[in-house]
């Protein structure tokens, strides 16, 4: 028996969507088991079913089918423990760095010195210090991203849920965001759950990688990755398990 | 990082030469007007006033008033109207825009009215506005206030309700209320587009309340212009109309500055 908690459990979770009078499955019959602290990555390929599982979790959109659990309990739209980074990042323009971190905390409605505080904290921790006022529009993509982290982080949830969040930067810049996120998760221990669908960022990263089948999404195989961190994408370790999951990956279309 | 600093100080060199370049050309364009304006003044069959009489005109109307005002005391008559209509315009208008924008209901009861309403150029009111009011100042200032609700209702109406909807999924996670989805997210992502209706509305008053005075008043750019009309004076009604249009330019400008003062984000953009 596993001595770790089950943070998180998804149970045949189905979703569909009406497109031209006609029925299109997203996700079917999709089960999974989040432990407390875990690092969990869901790789699928093409773009249907991943954000959609997000957007469920989060509480965005209701699930046709199926139960979403969390501590045991069902959980019905949006919840204060589930934090959420996005694709688009979608930093409020008209906010400085400071504000958008802070948002979460201020709609809570806590003291602006005491939001102030932790937001500060977290600007900190993502490495944007001295970038306190200044607007979105005159950060780089991965300076962003970071932000969005923090805003995430700042409003303390216990699960982080980050939907291919670096795949809109370049490659060097994703390269050091990946290093980021696993530097800060471990910093700021937290149940992560991290869609992409890049191979070896999802190795890099996870404790355990969900891998999905192309549209509609149902999870295919599960497995553990347990290489020391941080991780070599050369060692020989983790280049048979991406020749494994690569194998076994549908081709999107 | 680097590399990034040493383009920008290259591309500030650029930026730099460019910007004298765009500070030259009104003027240059001014300059063409204004010899435009000699050659087509200099026929005698013309009868277009020249831009020496003009300027006589103007020295005139400083010594002499028309109706106990100066150029300046009739500008302000007109502008005073303005402000106050535009008062009106904003608070309503915004507030208006708001509530049909975010409520679907008020849009549903609302919605068609106003579209029809807005279909009626604010001149067609002249007439009942009279009958109702009379030739005073009241009911001049309620046409410009028709004139300029319109742009603003629209344009905050549309800023509302076509909010991203990542920021209010940002709102959904956060778990925030429906009101602080109104004040913390849709207004403030609308502020652009209510801002383009203020810029509207200021132009569009503007150029309401001087039809209005054409119609009947006794102070007012829009009074010189039917005084010159009437008295043969067409050096006066062009003086009328350059200062029309520079007080038009200084309140574009006036916004423009508003403008930058409450959405400091729209100008901070690196690109």
């Amino acid at each position: 028996m596993d001595n770790e908690k089950i943070k998180l459990r998804l149970e045949h979770i189905s979703q569909s969507y009406i497109v031209n009078d006609q029925i299109f499955d997203a996700a079917v019959d999709v089960s999974m088991e989040v432990r407390d602290s875990e690092f969990l990555v869901i790789l699928g390929p093409g773009r249907c079913g991943k954000t959609i599982l997000l957007n469920m979790i989060a509480g965005l959109e209701k699930p046709a089918d199926g139960k979403i659990r969390l501590d045991g309990e069902d959980i019905q739209g949006s919840d204060e423990r589930i934090g959420m980074v996005f694709q688009k990042r979608a930093l409020m323009p008209w906010k400085t760095v400071m504000e958008n971190v802070e948002f979460g905390l201020k709609i809570k409605r806590m003291a602006k010195a005491e939001r102030r505080k932790i937001a500060r904290k977290y600007i900190d921790l993502v490495g944007l210090q001295g970038f306190e006022k200044s607007y979105p529009d005159e950060l780089s993509g991965g300076m962003k991203q970071r932000v969005s982290i923090a805003r995430a982080y700042a409003n303390n949830p216990e699960i982080l849920l980050m939907d291919e969040p670096f795949g809109a930067l370049d490659a060097q810049t994703r390269y050091a965001m990946e290093e980021e996120v696993q530097r800060i998760w471990q910093t700021e221990k937290r149940t992560v759950i991290f869609v992409t669908n890049n191979i070896e960022e999802a190795i890099y990263l996870a404790d355990k990688i969900v891998l999905l089948t192309s549209c509609p999404a149902h999870v295919k195989a599960v497995y553990d990755v347990d290489l020391p961190r941080p991780r070599n994408t050369i060692d020989p370790k983790f280049l048979q398990i991406r020749k494994k999951i690569s194998e076994n990956t549908d081709l999107a279309l | 990082m680097k590399k990034e600093k040493l383009f920008l100080s290259e591309y500030e060199h650029k930026e730099l030469f460019r910007k004298r370049i765009y500070r030259f050309l009104p003027v240059l364009s001014i300059l063409l007007l204004l010899c435009l304006w000699l050659l087509a003044s200099s026929n005698p069959m013309s009868r277009f006033p020249s831009p020496a009489g003009v300027w006589e005109r103007y020295l005139k109307i400083l010594e002499k008033p028309i109706k106990d005002l100066g150029l300046l005391g009739h500008i302000w008559a007109s502008l005073k109207r303005v402000f106050i209509a535009l008062a009106f315009a904003w608070t309503l208008g915004i507030s208006f825009g708001i509530l049909i924008g975010w409520n679907k209901k008020a849009n549903a009861i609302f919605g068609p009215i106003f579209t029809a309403f807005r279909a009626v150029p604010p001149l067609a009111w002249v007439p009942l506005v009279t009958m109702w009011f009379g030739i005073g100042e009241f009911p001049k200032v309620l046409i410009v206030f028709v004139g300029a609700l319109m742009p603003v209702v629209v344009n905050t109406q549309a800023g509302i309700s076509n909010v991203q909807r990542e920021y209010l999924d940002i709102g959904t996670i956060f778990h925030a209320n429906g009101r602080q989805m109104l004040f913390e997210i849709a207004i403030p992502s609308a502020l652009d587009a209510i801002f383009a209706g203020i810029r509207n509305s200021t132009s569009a008053g503007w150029m309401v309340v001087l039809a209005a005075e054409m119609l009947g008043g006794k102070s007012g750019v829009g009074f010189l212009i039917v005084r010159g009309m009437d008295s043969g004076d067409y050096e006066l009604c062009l003086l009328s109309m350059i200062c029309i249009g520079v007080v038009g330019y200084l309140l574009a400008i006036v916004i423009q500055l508003l403008e930058r003062i409450i959405c400091p984000w729209t100008t901070k953009k690196s690109n």
